[in-house]
């Protein structure tokens, strides 16, 4: 701990800006001098199981020939089925609101049998394709069995993973590192089907408000629908077709802009905003610039370089006050 | 020597700390918005997603300042371009003065700006020397200092710390063999010294705003200690700058040593981060410990990398289960009781992107099956999800 603190506290304390005795209770505190391992610890009970379940999953890849199917399969229904057995006897049965194990294990042992599911059905498939050719379906049951868990047991990070299986149940990789990746150009009914994935996921978040259905999930559904809308509708605006089609995705970046720009205010995310401005002023430059790639330009370039510091400063001012906006709404 | 008004520093100090005890429950909010009305406050960013998009705003606004510059200047050509960095950081000079008087203080534009100016300089100099890489080193170690001393900025203290590295390994260079030689040494001492200087520079600290860059400095110095001496570092240094080809069945020199450096050196953080209640070194440690692992298998293959991943996680599991049964009743001092002022949980929130960006499914003719796409790695992911 270090010394500016406490002269910090005594300084407000001086200052009459906390009273006598908050300013007591917070010298006990401190004098406890405590020193939490909670968040390293959960951090390695979390990487634990990564780290395992990735072993796992290059073990069964690499031994695909040698060990006996059944054996791997059997052994990893075992060990899905004690990881489960202990998640559902320790958990409280489903709640619609946000709940918590007691212990902090649970948290980690429900995402394991989850990950670990999903390689099972994956390798099952792959060795006896119990579902033939139809791999849609292949996807989609682990999907449908991580959106069970991460409603049951209240699981963000298998929440997750079960909106990438819908994606990719829809031929989308939304993985972070992936998203941008998606073919959109070469791909339009790739972009519709983001964008109405995105649609639902929003419709989805509305249901769950009404109902009170677990509405802690709705900031990560509605992260997932503002980047799948926003990166489908920029890729298409960058589109060369000059069949017009770039306006009406120009028109669904302004809509979901613009529905983000509300439901952020009311769910008082910085980071919903924050990227929703980012798409809406990158949408809007790429609008501008096709505007002005009509006109011929080739005279007065000069006049557009002296410009670009105007603009510049233009936009700096204008998203310092849209942000300064943003936070004295949600401090109210 | 400071831009900024002391006062607004001393005052920026205790809205953190009204900050955190709010966060901590000791004070209600009411109370917490009203020492906010009662001191005055610096514009700054606390979000560091709006800080990155001020810092790109920032950088685009500079850039075509410059590029606006240019357009007068070509009509000097040959000239224009030997003086045009000078110019250029000139400008983020004039821009970081600018932007320290209306108040900004770790906002993002002016880390654009003064991030800028520290580069430009570096470039002045490389154009007007041909690439002399140790005097760049030296102008751009001073121009960080500098620009750190005027406004209080931690990222270029962090580049001048770089630039300081350079400027030993570039100097050593000067001399020959010997000196290439020596350069892990020469490295650890240096990286010794300045930690015990900068610890007890803290300790005998009156300003609590040079606090943060001390302390930075004082990390700094540790991993560069760490990896001075590490084997793997030292190795593929030497290949890279003696051309040693080390033949199998051979070693580099002291390689017993330095075996012996990158195992010891991480336990002694974690023990000490552990006895000083020391959290940066404790994560110092962690990675550290990783970094030694890493280093031991990438010349020794002990265990196939899935056995290896699948006991990592095993034994790590262990690890944390014991130490979570040992410490969870613990009510003082070392505990797994979550800390009401200092808790690290933007980590936590993180845990979701993680586990999107490793497990996350895709799409293909061969979709779930591929393990192969499970690779451990993308740990890098982390970062902001923003608040809930």
């Amino acid at each position: 701990m270090n010394k500016f603190d406490d002269q910090a506290t005594q300084s407000l304390l001086d200052k009459n800006l906390i009273t006598e005795n908050q300013y007591q209770e917070i010298k006990a505190y401190r004098n406890l001098n405590i020193f939490s391992l909670n968040a390293e610890l959960k951090l390695f009970l979390y990487l634990s199981v990564l780290l395992f379940t990735s072993g796992i999953g290059i073990l069964i890849y690499e031994n695909i020939d040698t060990i006996g199917h059944i054996a791997i399969l059997s052994i990893l229904l075992i060990v899905i089925a004690v990881c489960f057995y202990y998640c559902f006897k320790k958990s409280k049965g489903f709640q619609k609101t946000e709940t918590v194990f007691e212990s902090p294990f649970l948290e980690y042992l429900v995402l394991a049998a989850n990950i670990l599911t999903c390689i099972f059905i994956g390798y099952l498939q792959f060795q006896y394709k119990p579902f033939g050719t139809n791999y849609d379906l292949a996807t989609l049951i682990p999907t449908l069995i991580s959106f069970f868990c991460a409603y049951y047991f209240d699981n963000k990070s298998v929440l997750t993973i079960a909106i990438t299986g819908l994606a990719a149940y829809i031929g989308l990789s939304v993985t972070p590192q992936d998203l941008l990746h998606n073919d959109f150009y070469s791909n339009e009914t790739l972009s519709y089907s983001a964008i109405i994935l995105g649609g639902l996921l929003i419709l989805w978040t509305i249901y769950s408000s009404r109902t009170n259905l677990k509405t802690h999930f709705n900031f990560i559904y509605l992260t997932f629908a503002l980047h799948l809308i926003s990166i489908a509708s920029i890729s298409n605006l960058t589109d060369s077709d000059y069949d017009g089609i770039w306006m009406l995705f120009g028109l669904v970046l302004a809509a979901s802009s613009y529905y983000f720009y509300k439901v952020s205010h009311e769910t008082k995310a910085m980071s919903l905003y924050v990227f929703m401005i980012i798409y809406a002023y990158i949408g809007l430059n790429i609008f501008f610039f096709r505007i002005l790639d009509l006109v011929d330009f080739s005279g007065i370039w000069e006049l557009f370089v002296f410009m670009l510091p105007v603009y510049f400063i233009g936009s700096i001012v204008l998203f310092i006050k849209l942000i300064k906006n943003f936070h004295k709404e949600i401090t109210e | 020597m400071i831009a900024h008004d002391k006062q607004l520093l001393d005052d920026l100090a205790l809205l953190e700390e009204a900050n955190s005890l709010q966060n901590a429950g000791f004070i209600s909010k009411e109370q917490k918005d009203l020492i906010k009305k009662q001191l005055p406050d610096f514009k700054n960013q606390k979000y560091i997603l709006v800080r990155l998009g001020f810092f790109l705003l920032g950088s685009f606004l500079y850039g075509s300042i410059c590029g606006a510059i240019s357009i007068v200047g070509m009509v000097g050509d040959e000239l224009y371009f030997k003086i045009c960095c000078y110019i250029f950081a000139g400008v983020g000079f004039a821009g970081a003065e600018f932007l320290a008087n209306q108040k900004y203080y770790g906002h993002g534009l002016d880390d654009a700006f003064i991030l800028g100016a520290i580069l430009n300089v570096g470039f002045a100099i490389g154009i007007t020397t041909d690439g002399y890489e140790l005097i760049i080193a030296i102008f751009m170690a001073i121009a960080a200092f500098v620009m750190y001393r005027r406004y209080l900025h931690l990222p270029s203290l962090l580049v001048f710390c770089l630039a300081s590295c350079a400027v030993l390994f570039y100097g050593l260079f000067e001399f020959g063999e010997i000196g290439k030689t020596i350069l892990p040494f020469a490295a650890m001492i240096s990286a010794a010294g300045f930690y015990f200087s900068t610890k007890k520079s803290i300790h005998s600290l009156t300003e609590s705003y040079y606090y943060n860059g001390l302390l930075l400095a004082n990390s700094f110095c540790l991993i560069l200690f760490y990896l001075s001496c590490n084997y793997l570092v030292v190795r593929e240094l030497s290949i890279m700058l003696l051309g040693n080809e080390i033949l199998p069945g051979t070693d580099i020199p002291f390689a017993y040593f330095f075996y012996a450096f990158t195992l010891i050196v991480p336990i002694i953080y974690l023990v000490q981060a552990l006895k000083t209640k020391d959290r940066i070194m404790l994560w110092i440690s962690f990675l550290a410990i990783g970094f030694s692992i890493y280093t031991i298998r990438f010349y020794h293959s002990v265990l196939p990398i899935e056995v290896a991943l699948t006991l990592g996680g095993v034994v790590l599991f262990a690890i944390a289960y014991f130490s979570i049964k040992k410490l969870k009743e613990k009510e003082r001092g070392l505990t797994f009781k979550p800390d009401r002022i200092n808790h690290s949980n933007a980590l936590l929130n993180a845990e979701a992107l993680i586990v999107a960006s490793t497990f996350g499914m895709k799409p293909g003719v061969k979709p779930e099956s591929s393990p192969m796409e499970f690779g451990g790695g993308g740990y890098s992911g982390g970062g902001s999800e923003g608040n809930f």
